[in-house]
């Protein structure tokens, strides 16, 4: 059966801060490095997970007024904090999962990007982390 | 310490905000999200 899924309104929280009204996109993504165990006599490379390093990166519009994009970004750099994604605003289910990184560390954080005659717009990355997933 | 929610961004303003694992208060406080109760109350011993 073909289905179609398409954010309009996805809720995403960077240190508790809901930014869904300052974001545009946002990909987490659960990545559990792979170590290479190939031994003689093997024809094909065969690997087992080592560390997970989990990423979420957002596009979000730059802000300085109070307490929106800047105000919430300025004093995670080079710091540790929980981000938490959902697909639609509607209670956390099975169809509707909350995906939670926490202790994910921001290391860059563009203080000014952007052009004539056009609204600011960053991209940040958070990485590390551990990965959780609630259904309720 | 006890905080207080001030932006709507994390909660309704006036009501106590209690930090879930791994968030950074201090980046909060420094936000104007949240602000820190001052706790007035004298030890009873005092």
């Amino acid at each position: 059966m073909a289905t179609n899924t398409y954010l309009t309104n996805p809720v995403v929280t960077v240190n508790s801060v809901a930014l869904t009204g300052f974001c545009t996109a946002a990909d987490m993504s659960r990545v559990q490095e792979s170590l290479d165990k190939t031994t003689f006599g093997e024809s094909s490379r065969t690997y087992t997970s080592g560390l997970a390093n989990n990423t979420c990166t957002m596009t979000l519009f730059l802000t300085y007024a109070a307490a929106e994009t800047y105000a919430t970004l300025k004093s995670l750099v080079g710091t540790q904090t929980t981000i938490t994604l959902k697909a639609t605003s509607a209670a956390t289910s099975a169809t509707n999962p909350l995906h939670t990184l926490t202790n994910a560390y921001l290391e860059t954080l563009p203080v000014l990007s952007g052009s004539l005659g056009e609204l600011q717009v960053i991209d940040i990355e958070f990485t590390g982390g551990t990965y959780t997933e609630s259904t309720s | 310490m006890k905080y207080t929610v001030v932006s709507d961004l994390v909660g309704t303003p006036g009501e106590e905000y209690v930090p879930a694992e791994g968030i950074n208060v201090e980046a909060l406080l420094a936000g104007g999200f949240i602000k820190a109760d001052k706790d007035n109350k004298k030890d009873p011993e005092e």
